[in-house]
């Protein structure tokens, strides 16, 4: 045998192993212990304990409002999220690179500022948050309008950024091709340039689904925070480690968790099918 | 390639070995001395200027340099960090509860309440904090329940504060102190907390942020520390303060933690501190910040700032915190039950 061959051939090994080992250690030390310390912990006293605190009247309607307003807000976020990215990928207008810088200033502002913020422009104090609630009854600070505008802000980056990149690499001939031979534009927008996008559209808005369901930091400044009325699952399990009932918080952390697997799950069997389907 | 590699391994091995191994305390020595307070926010500003006072008396008397190292925080998180591994040498919290934790986890393993007044250094009243001019005409508790009102009070779950205000609702109410609320009728006392719980609009995480947000023009009154509300009027606040004819006295705990002096040989430093703490000269730094001192003299100078309370009462009226946090803020407890019965009405 040549041993130039072999010598290539140990050298690919090894250096397969050297870039794994601490990959693997380090996902394995900074994502997959403390997920393991949550499961134990929510399981410390067994599944009628873990089901016991998830049952509970204040953390069930936590767990409901977190799901509800995340469900509300990913659905806001998709539409125009899309919408979004077609216009800045599509079309040219002034400001437009201006707009693209600030898509995704939301991630890298705290999310307590964008609470504080919120509750400037809509609370009750300001003239904006007075006019709606007086005139028109609707209140969106410390009340559930509140937790889904600052869930809208926080993820608004996560839908336009998967699309964007997709939608540039998608063949314009495709699109002018469909226009010659008379199809109007929203059809063709449905028919040709919806189908490649709605991978991306999913993992989008799914991920910032995920995102929401665990947002602390703006959700406790605008939310009101009241038992059974305007506190999400994030506040109830801040209040559970405050007052000792580590279990509690452990119970629903758990259950966000497991909701968040099997919703990326679900995303990925989708897109699979999806991939499978345009292949043929 | 190889040495990218190396690399690569190198700070992993850092990593993990950097994880495993934690700095060891340092133990003081010599003319320069180091005591670690760990406080609740609220004493911070008096704290700032207190310690400057006792770090002159340690020169004189000692020789020594004391640097402070200090923390504030929520009362409960403040203790629980302590509990959970945080060296600090002398706790200055909220409420005794949050001394007891560190005592029951073995790190306070003398008799806290040996020091001069059982430990408490300073105290304040649950009061009310309203718009200026007092537009809603609140004079009393009943005023609370009145329809439509907007009242902010933190969550007990995770302020101390808050606790204090479901407590000095809830015991004047059974005291037989508010108008149409007949004495020592437990269903009579939680149906009025229940109404009081109604109209809560915002409940934040700390006495201070809901006080923050009252500010921001949120919320008709807010149920707070007095001192919290004096504070807030010397640095040009317009709201006003109403004190409740019956209403709770908040007691603020200072303690030395026993597992700390020990280790940073800090003890006869930190009782020191301690003791400073009830002198006159401390004492007047706190009353200039909105608390109600235990200092004989010094409360009497300054009456009246602090009005007395027609009917003022302890914890010691419940039974003490050890029944309060199982019967009040117990899971089924009294705070629960109305919390659940206000609000579940609501949806």
């Amino acid at each position: 045998m040549n041993p130039a061959v072999i010598q290539g051939g140990r050298k690919t090994e090894l250096s397969k192993w050297c870039l794994r080992v601490p990959a693997l250690l380090y996902v394995t030390l900074m994502i997959l212990v403390p997920l393991i310390v949550i499961v134990e912990d929510g399981f410390r006293e067994g599944l009628s304990g873990l089901v016991h605190q998830i049952s509970l009247p204040i953390a069930q309607h936590a767990i409901l409002l977190t799901l509800w307003t995340a469900g509300l807000m990913t659905l806001i976020n998709a539409i125009m999220g899309l919408a979004t990215a077609y216009v800045l990928v599509r079309y040219e207008f002034p400001g437009k690179r201006l707009l693209n810088a600030i898509v995704d200033l939301p991630l890298s502002i705290p999310t307590l500022v964008t609470g504080v913020m919120l509750v400037m422009l809509y609370g009750p104090q300001s003239a904006l948050g007075a006019f709606l609630s007086e005139r028109i009854g609707l209140n969106i600070i410390f009340a559930p309008p509140g937790i889904v505008v600052a869930l809208l802000f926080i993820s608004f980056p996560f839908v336009v950024r998967t699309i964007q990149p997709v939608l540039m690499n998608l063949d314009l001939s495709q699109e002018e091709a469909a226009a010659t031979l008379g199809a109007k534009p929203w059809y063709t927008f449905r028919s040709v340039v919806l189908p490649t996008l709605l991978p991306p559209l999913l993992s989008g808005s799914l991920l910032s689904f995920s995102r929401a369901v665990g947002e602390f930091g703006a959700v406790v400044i605008v939310a009101g925070n009241i038992p059974l009325k305007t506190q999400t699952a994030a506040v109830y399990v801040l209040g559970a480690v405050e007052s000792e009932n580590r279990l509690g918080a452990s119970a629903v952390s758990l259950l966000l968790l497991t909701i968040a697997i099997v919703i990326l799950m679900t995303a990925n069997g989708i897109q699979k099918a999806w991939e499978k389907r345009y292949e043929n | 390639m190889k040495s990218k590699c190396r690399i690569l391994m190198v700070i992993t091995i850092l990593a993990v070995s950097l994880a495993a191994c934690s700095p060891a305390a340092e133990e003081s020595t010599g003319d320069q001395v180091n005591l670690i307070l760990a406080a609740y926010t609220t004493p911070r500003e008096a704290y700032g200027e207190i310690i400057p006072l006792f770090q002159a008396y340690w020169l004189e008397e000692t020789g020594q340099q004391v640097t402070f190292e200090e923390s504030y925080l929520g009362s409960g998180a403040q203790s629980r960090a302590i509990v959970e591994g945080f060296e600090a040498d002398v706790v200055a919290l909220s409420l005794e509860a949050d001394v007891n934790r560190i005592q029951n986890a073995g790190l306070i393993t003398h008799d806290w309440k040996t020091v001069e007044n059982q430990g408490i250094v300073t105290t304040s009243i649950v009061s009310l904090a309203v718009r200026e001019g007092n537009p809603k005409r609140i004079s009393d508790w009943a005023d609370l329940t009145q329809e439509g009102l907007e009242i902010l009070t933190p969550n007990p779950n995770t302020s101390g504060g808050a606790m204090w205000n479901v407590l000095a609702i809830y015991g004047a109410a059974l005291r037989g102190e508010i108008d149409g609320v007949p004495a020592d009728d437990a269903d009579a006392a939680f149906t009025f907390l229940t109404q009081v719980l109604q109209n809560v609009s915002v409940m934040d995480k700390a006495a201070r942020d809901s006080i923050l947000n009252f500010e921001m023009g949120i919320g008709d009154l807010a149920i707070t520390y007095e001192n919290e509300i004096l504070v807030g009027r010397q640095s040009g606040q317009s709201y006003e303060r109403v004190i409740p004819s019956s209403t709770i006295l908040i007691q603020n705990p200072v303690a030395v933690v026993d597992a700390s002096v020990e280790k940073h040989g800090t003890r006869e430093l930190a009782e020191a501190f301690v003791d400073f703490l009830f002198t006159p000269e401390a004492q007047e730094i706190f009353a200039q910040y909105g608390l109600r001192v235990v200092n004989q003299a010094i409360a009497a100078d300054t009456e009246a700032e602090y009005p007395p309370v027609n009917d003022l009462f302890t914890v010691d009226y419940f039974g003490g915190w050890e029944v309060i946090m199982e019967e009040i803020f117990g899971e089924n407890g009294i705070y629960n039950q109305a919390i659940s019965l206000a609000q579940g009405d609501a949806q």
